[in-house]
């Protein structure tokens, strides 16, 4: 999960038109994809989400049919454990866009989804160096529920990142047992 | 797995088997769906029902029968038997009350959308089928809005645009609803019922007043509220006016004036860096004389500095930054940049780099990975420079451009914009190396490929770097490669998981693919460049031909139904709307890509002809080969020299139209300078020769006279011609004068359509020898035993060997030329060369660094193109008679 916004100041001011991601998206989505932090996956992962989770992979276009930005996420884990959830697959925001809150009231989105699916939580993976992203998080209600070693894979020689999982409960969870922290940190290998 | 037919045939043997298996049956359904059988999808999808009664096997059945209507030529065949069989196939469940999902909601929706049923369609998202579609938010609410447009039921789509504007003032989408709702109900003279409600959606505000009194009621809100208001409201105010405007009501003035509300919006979101885009839609409200007093006002309200020792008055923080840049960014787009003069243009560079070099402060702490704040001054300074160099040409201004922006990456490494312009220069002043790794920073990938992979290959080979054109044209072509394998794996998911409305989409995405203008020229451009480099030096033409399996007689290419995925708007742009790209030239520039691609095609396709022609096959292996159905293959030389004629003389037409784009737009395509240089011409003249060569060959010697006399005349015309090519190449292509440093790219382009014709008369005259040397051997045997004289064939041999010498001595000449420019390039003094206009040392240094990098690129494409001339010339030294 990459989140190049810089800061979350007001929450409120997007005007938007919110609508699903389409295929033909892809073809316009540069703005948004040329940041460095933001990740263009090949087809077939695009591709899977829009055929699994279309409800989750959610478009913002500006009055001038520029995209704004997207979310891609997805629900996954067992029920019966308690572990049925939202996951934020990837969130980000042109540049020009930024600052608006747009990232905050897509997370709402994914979040309100979540809700109606009967997920427990939401989660998504953060590069433990991109603090700007883990403090919008954190504005946004999110806390570390633990810190998952050398997940992202580095190409250039540079050491592998860790992540951390971040959690928020949903109303499912009353007592809020799903974002209780893990004391150790896990390897990618132990996560589902 | 790459055979999926075969798939199909082992479930079938399967199921003939294991006749009740669900396992098999499913996966004879989703081999089938790999495929694309639709019928038989439908069949199995019934098969399996009835085997294991679940319901998603019955709907894969129906959907499979959409998916018949959706690929059907007959669209009669769709709407009178493959939709209302599945709508019944639907009804036969919803009746039997055995409707489980959404997804089975959904499909009947499509179903009913694609008959055209609105009516009953809209039953069916309102009434109790509708409540299962809850995944997607407000799923109901936008089929219905749909729906009441589809049906032009106005006052619903008015109540419901309202209603869900109460709910959410900042969803565009329905301001844009309700105000087409509003006029069209005041153009039918829409009354509302004496009693009752208005509509089944409630109540509608069908008047202006009541339009203008809804907008003023949200904006009255956001007005009260403490938190910073939404900007929706905001801008549908002057969305209305202008919609007002343009229907001449007066009352758009009771909205206020265009010019005050447009400043209160600055005041209230001039800070955020979306302020320009918003307003950039609006600027039209504006009268032209009043274009600067609305700069004014709004340069009056931002926070700066006094003046500084240069004049220029500074920002304080990242707010007023930003509020000064929005300003800035909206004088250009009202196209005052451009109304200025040479002196106020560079008044105003010297500002913008001022505020982008002072506005680096505030980004001291920010990582790699993020922008600097001020970067975009720096970005419209560039702008400016490029004006300034296309009204005057004074191309000093395209060095401290590149070298401004040189510097704007040094302290912004991941500045997309940035890079993208500096592609963009490099690739216009004739530099490809530095773009490589310009491009590779921007890590695009996959579908990238197809949008912006143009930037690469646009110039790559144009510009002599054949070894990093082939490669760009690989990574493209790996990309279109598997999108086939890609999507089908994704279709039967679709299918899995009842993501029904995906399955067409899916399809139209991969034939969107498939039909991508840049697949049909990264292959074309592809095969031709491997042609250049190896055929005929490492291995013979026909071998190349062959292991590329280019078939010339056929044209796979889906001319009248391509697709442009180009991204030509992927740099930013804030210039006024009529300098922006508009819908006709982004056509003329396809229609300028396809003559281009079909010039390309053409004559890779009688490069092609040239090699089947090679070795036809024996009187006795021709009997052969019919027995075996294979038929000799007609004479396709003539023909496809006709097309590459007419797609010539189109070409030429349309270059008398003197289409422009903007700088920032697509680039032209080689067309224009191809022509120019000859080369085109020159290679139609190779083929020519080819064809009479044939001719000859077909023919009995003695009734050749004539051809004879067009095959010597086409050698020497081909000389002639070729020198003159020649000739188009030669001065300097970097040059250094009082203080100056001047580039001629056209004549590296030109050089490198030497390169390419010269290759092509390789092949034509390896074609000649080919002919003429049994044809030879045949004459001298008869001359021996008939002792007569043939004189006139005499001609064609000599005049094959005097061509040969001819093109030696031209291979020499380029050469010659080719070792002058890199001694003299080589030799240039870039570090001693002292910038005429005075400038900071560190802005000096960018310049130079850039500088550097052209004279580095330029050596390395006359490298590239003298070594494989050395290569040619020697086989040619080896091709007799």
């Amino acid at each position: 999960m990459r989140v190049p916004l810089p800061f979350l100041h007001e929450c409120t001011v997007k005007m938007t038109t919110l609508r699903a991601f389409t295929c033909d998206d892809l073809f316009k989505f540069n703005n948004i994809n040329l940041d460095p932090l933001t990740e263009t996956y090949g087809i077939p992962f695009y591709l899977q989400y829009l055929a699994h989770w279309p409800e989750y992979f959610i478009v913002a276009e500006a009055p001038g049919g520029e995209l704004m930005g997207y979310i891609m996420g997805k629900a996954e884990g067992s029920v019966a454990r308690e572990e049925w959830h939202g996951h934020v697959t990837a969130l980000s925001v042109a540049p020009e866009f930024r600052r608006l809150g747009l990232a905050a009231k897509l997370m709402e989105l994914l979040e309100e989804i979540s809700e109606r699916k009967g997920g427990f939580f939401v989660d998504l993976f953060v590069r433990v160096s991109n603090q700007v992203a883990v403090n919008m998080y954190k504005q946004l209600g999110y806390s570390v529920y633990r810190t998952v070693i050398e997940y992202y894979s580095a190409s250039n020689g540079e050491p592998d990142e860790d992540a951390y999982d971040m959690r928020k409960a949903l109303s499912r969870d009353t007592e809020k047992k799903s974002i209780i922290p893990l004391p150790h940190p896990v390897r990618p290998e132990d996560i589902e | 797995m790459h055979r999926p037919e075969l798939v199909t045939k082992l479930y079938e043997a399967a199921v003939r088997k294991v006749p009740s298996s669900e396992e098999y049956h499913s996966h004879l359904f989703m081999a089938y769906a790999r495929v694309g059988e639709y019928k038989k999808m439908q069949q199995a999808g019934m098969t399996l029902y009835k085997i294991v009664p679940k319901n998603p096997y019955y709907f894969w059945s129906v959907m499979s029968l959409v998916m018949q209507a959706i690929s059907a030529q007959d669209k009669k065949l769709s709407q009178t038997m493959f939709l209302p069989l599945a709508e019944r196939m639907v009804e036969k469940m919803v009746k039997e009350e055995k409707i489980e999902a959404e997804a089975e909601v959904q499909l009947y929706y499509m179903i009913l959308e694609r008959l055209g049923k609105y009516v009953e369609a809209l039953e069916v998202v309102r009434g109790q089928l509708g409540e299962k579609l809850t995944s997607e938010l407000q799923s109901r609410e936008n089929k219905c809005m749909s729906l009441y447009k589809q049906l032009e039921r106005w006052p619903e789509c008015n109540a419901l645009s309202c209603k869900l504007l109460l709910k959410n003032p900042d969803d565009w989408q329905f301001y844009m609803s309700y105000f087409d709702s509003l006029f069209h109900l005041i153009d039918q003279g829409w009354e509302p019922p004496s009693e009752g409600e208005h509509c089944s959606e409630g109540e509608v505000r069908s008047s202006v007043a009541q339009a203008i009194a809804f907008v003023e009621e949200r904006l009255a809100v956001e007005e009260a509220k403490e938190t910073r208001p939404l900007r929706g409201p905001f801008l549908a105010r002057l969305e209305l006016i202008r919609r007002l405007r343009a229907r001449g009501c007066p009352e758009e003035q009771e909205l206020g004036e265009p010019l005050e509300l447009m400043f209160q919006y600055f005041i209230k979101f001039g800070d955020k860096p979306c302020c320009i885009s918003d307003l950039k839609i609006y600027l039209d409200l504006l009268t032209t004389d009043h274009h600067v007093q609305f700069i004014n006002r709004l340069m009056e309200t931002v926070p700066l500095s006094e003046p500084q020792d240069d004049g220029v008055a500074l920002p304080g923080d990242t707010r007023a930054l930003q509020r000064h840049l929005c300003v800035a960014q909206l004088s250009r787009a009202l196209g005052l940049h451009h109304a200025l003069d040479t002196t106020g243009k560079l008044d105003l560079i010297r500002q913008l780099k001022s505020h982008y070099r002072h506005g680096l402060q505030f980004g001291k702490s920010c990582l790699k990975t993020e922008l600097q704040f001020s970067d975009m001054y720096c970005l419209l300074a560039s702008h400016v420079y490029i004006d300034l160099w296309a009204e005057t040409g004074d191309e000093t201004m395209l060095w401290q451009c590149l070298g401004l922006l040189e510097e704007g990456l040094s302290h912004s490494s991941s500045n997309a914009q940035f890079k993208l312009l500096l592609i963009l220069l490099f690739c216009r002043m004739g530099a490809f190396e530095p773009v490589v790794d310009l491009y590779s920073s921007l890590d695009a990938k996959h579908v990238q490929h197809d949008t912006i992979g143009f930037l690469l290959t646009r110039y790559a080979e144009s510009l002599g770097q054949f070894a990093a054109a082939s490669q760009s044209c690989n990574f493209s072509l790996r990309f279109f490669h598997s999108n086939q394998k890609d999507t089908s794996e994704y279709i039967i998911q679709a299918y899995k998981y009842g993501a029904f409305e995906k399955i067409p989409e899916f399809i139209a995405f991969r034939s969107r693919l498939n039909r991508s203008l840049h697949f049909a020229q990264v292959r074309t451009e592809r095969m031709l460049l491997d042609l250049f480099l190896e055929a005929d030096l490492s291995s013979s033409l026909e071998d190349n031909v062959k292991s590329m399996g280019l078939c010339p007689e056929e044209d796979d290419i889906p001319w009248t139904d391509m697709r442009d995925n180009r991204d030509l708007t992927v740099l930013t742009s804030w210039d006024p709307a009529d300098r922006q790209l508009s819908e006709e030239q982004r056509s003329f520039s396809l229609q300028e890509e396809l003559l281009w691609l079909k010039v390309r095609f053409l004559t890779l396709r009688l490069v092609g002809t040239l090699a089947v022609l090679s070795h036809p096959p024996t009187p006795r292996n021709a009997e052969k080969a019919a027995e075996n159905g294979v038929v000799a293959k007609p004479d396709i030389l003539r023909p496809l020299l006709d097309q590459l004629n007419t797609t010539l003389q189109n070409g030429a037409q349309f270059l008398e139209r003197g289409v422009q784009y903007p700088f920032l737009g697509p680039s032209p395509t080689r067309l224009a300078h191809a022509l120019a240089s000859g080369s085109c011409h020159c290679q139609v003249l190779a083929f020519q020769l080819a064809a009479y060569v044939q001719e000859l060959d077909a023919a009995a010697l003695e009734e050749t006279t004539e051809v004879q006399t067009q095959i010597s005349n086409s050698f020497k015309s081909l000389l002639i011609q070729l020198k003159e090519i020649l000739n188009k190449c030669k001065g300097d292509l970097l040059e250094v004068k009082e203080g100056q440093c001047k580039t001629q790219p056209t004549l590296l382009e030109n050089l490198v359509f030497f390169v390419e014709t010269v290759c092509v008369v390789h092949w034509v005259s390896c074609f000649c020898a080919g002919v003429l040397r049994p044809l030879k051997a045949s004459l001298q045997k008869r001359k021996k035993k008939k002792k007569e004289p043939i004189s006139a064939t005499m001609v064609v041999f000599s005049g094959f060997q005097e061509f040969t010498a001819g093109l030696q001595s031209l291979f020499s000449e380029v050469l010659d030329h080719i070792k002058g420019q890199e001694t003299s390039l080589t030799a240039l003094k870039l570090g001693e060369l002292t910038l005429e206009e005075v400038m900071p040392a560190g802005e000096e240094a960018f310049v130079k660094l850039a500088m550097d990098k052209l004279r580095s690129s330029y050596l390395r494409s006359l490298q590239e193109l003298g070594d494989l001339l050395k290569k040619r010339a020697d086989v040619l030294k080896s091709l007799k008679i």
